[in-house]
């Protein structure tokens, strides 16, 4: 692991709040010079666990998954032209999986050095079942991790 | 949003005035529709929505609880309204069923519905929380239950 960081990854769930730690992260990229990564993660977990218990009909999985890859193509889609309007490279892709997981992993097998995710849960519960998917990657991730809150300006900044 | 974040105390009823599944719909709905101001015709599109999802399936789980939802083009933000009935109500499981989620989501983001639905199945496979739901005498206990 580089220090400070050499590779940075965004993670996109499709939320403003993701988007506002993407355009944070390619404002960080440009001014050190870091490699940026973006990853989608289409939850199909998620999905499976859903049918298992009744929630959802087999045709509404397909539907939702249907759903979630066009709503993945279009987040990469606009992080690619968010990073192109700053001149900055990026490497952004959807994968299917458990979003904590494929972080991981995701992680691990290109050597990112700093994490970049949107605001953990503001509310907070000590019910497991009720963790989110940003908490649980800031808790288990192997590499440092940036939390971009969405209250500071981000946007005009970006498009300042 | 996460599902505490989308909690809210005037869309829980404790106990269901009603006995019948769609009553139950009816009743559930009413409430999002009394919060929002929704006219008798809009409130009836809503909960027809849901009743023709539930008809393709039954979501009532093993444990007593059925998590009833539809997507919706109209609603900018997810809803989640629960009930608890004192009675057993027929909702298509093999068991009767006594605590309602009811879920109306925006279509605009997929992916925040599954998460969204994902944590209500969660917490509903505990027994511990799901005793504690059934023995909340009224709409604070059971939203103080999410936050201990």
């Amino acid at each position: 692991m580089k220090v400070p960081f050499g590779k940075i990854l965004v993670y996109l769930d499709g939320s403003e709040e993701s988007i506002s730690a993407l355009m944070y992260s390619i404002l960080l990229a440009k001014s050190t010079g870091a490699e940026l990564h973006a990853v989608y993660v289409v939850n199909t977990k998620a999905l499976s666990e859903l049918v298992r218990a009744h929630v959802f009909i087999t045709q509404e999985k397909s539907e939702y998954l249907a759903d979630l890859r066009k709503d993945s193509a279009r987040h990469i889609r606009h992080a690619e032209r968010l990073a192109g309007s700053k001149d900055q490279d990026i490497i952004a892709k959807a994968i299917e999986g458990s979003p904590a997981f494929v972080i991981q992993d995701y992680i691990k097998a290109n050597d990112i050095d700093l994490l970049a995710i949107g605001p953990v849960n503001a509310i907070r519960s000590r019910r497991d079942e009720l963790t989110s998917e940003n908490d649980r990657m800031m808790r288990t991730v192997p590499c440092q991790v940036l939390i971009v809150r969405d209250d500071s300006g981000i946007w005009e900044q970006f498009e300042g | 949003m996460t599902l505490l974040e989308t909690l809210d105390k005037d869309l829980i009823k404790v106990p269901l005035s009603s006995a019948e599944g769609n009553s139950v719909i009816d009743e559930l709905v009413g409430l999002y529709a009394a919060k929002y101001g929704l006219s008798d015709s809009q409130s009836a599109a809503i909960a027809d929505k849901v009743k023709a999802r539930e008809a393709l399936g039954s979501t009532a789980m093993e444990n007593g609880i059925a998590i009833p939802h539809a997507r919706f083009s109209d609603i900018k933000k997810n809803a989640v309204m629960i009930g608890v009935s004192r009675l057993p109500v027929a909702f298509g499981g093999k068991e009767g069923t006594r605590i309602f989620f009811l879920v109306l989501a925006s279509d605009d983001n997929p992916s925040e519905h599954i998460q969204l639905l994902s944590s209500i199945a969660k917490v509903a496979s505990s027994q511990l929380f799901v005793r504690m739901l059934l023995s909340s005498k009224n709409a604070d206990d059971v939203y103080r239950l999410f936050f201990e």
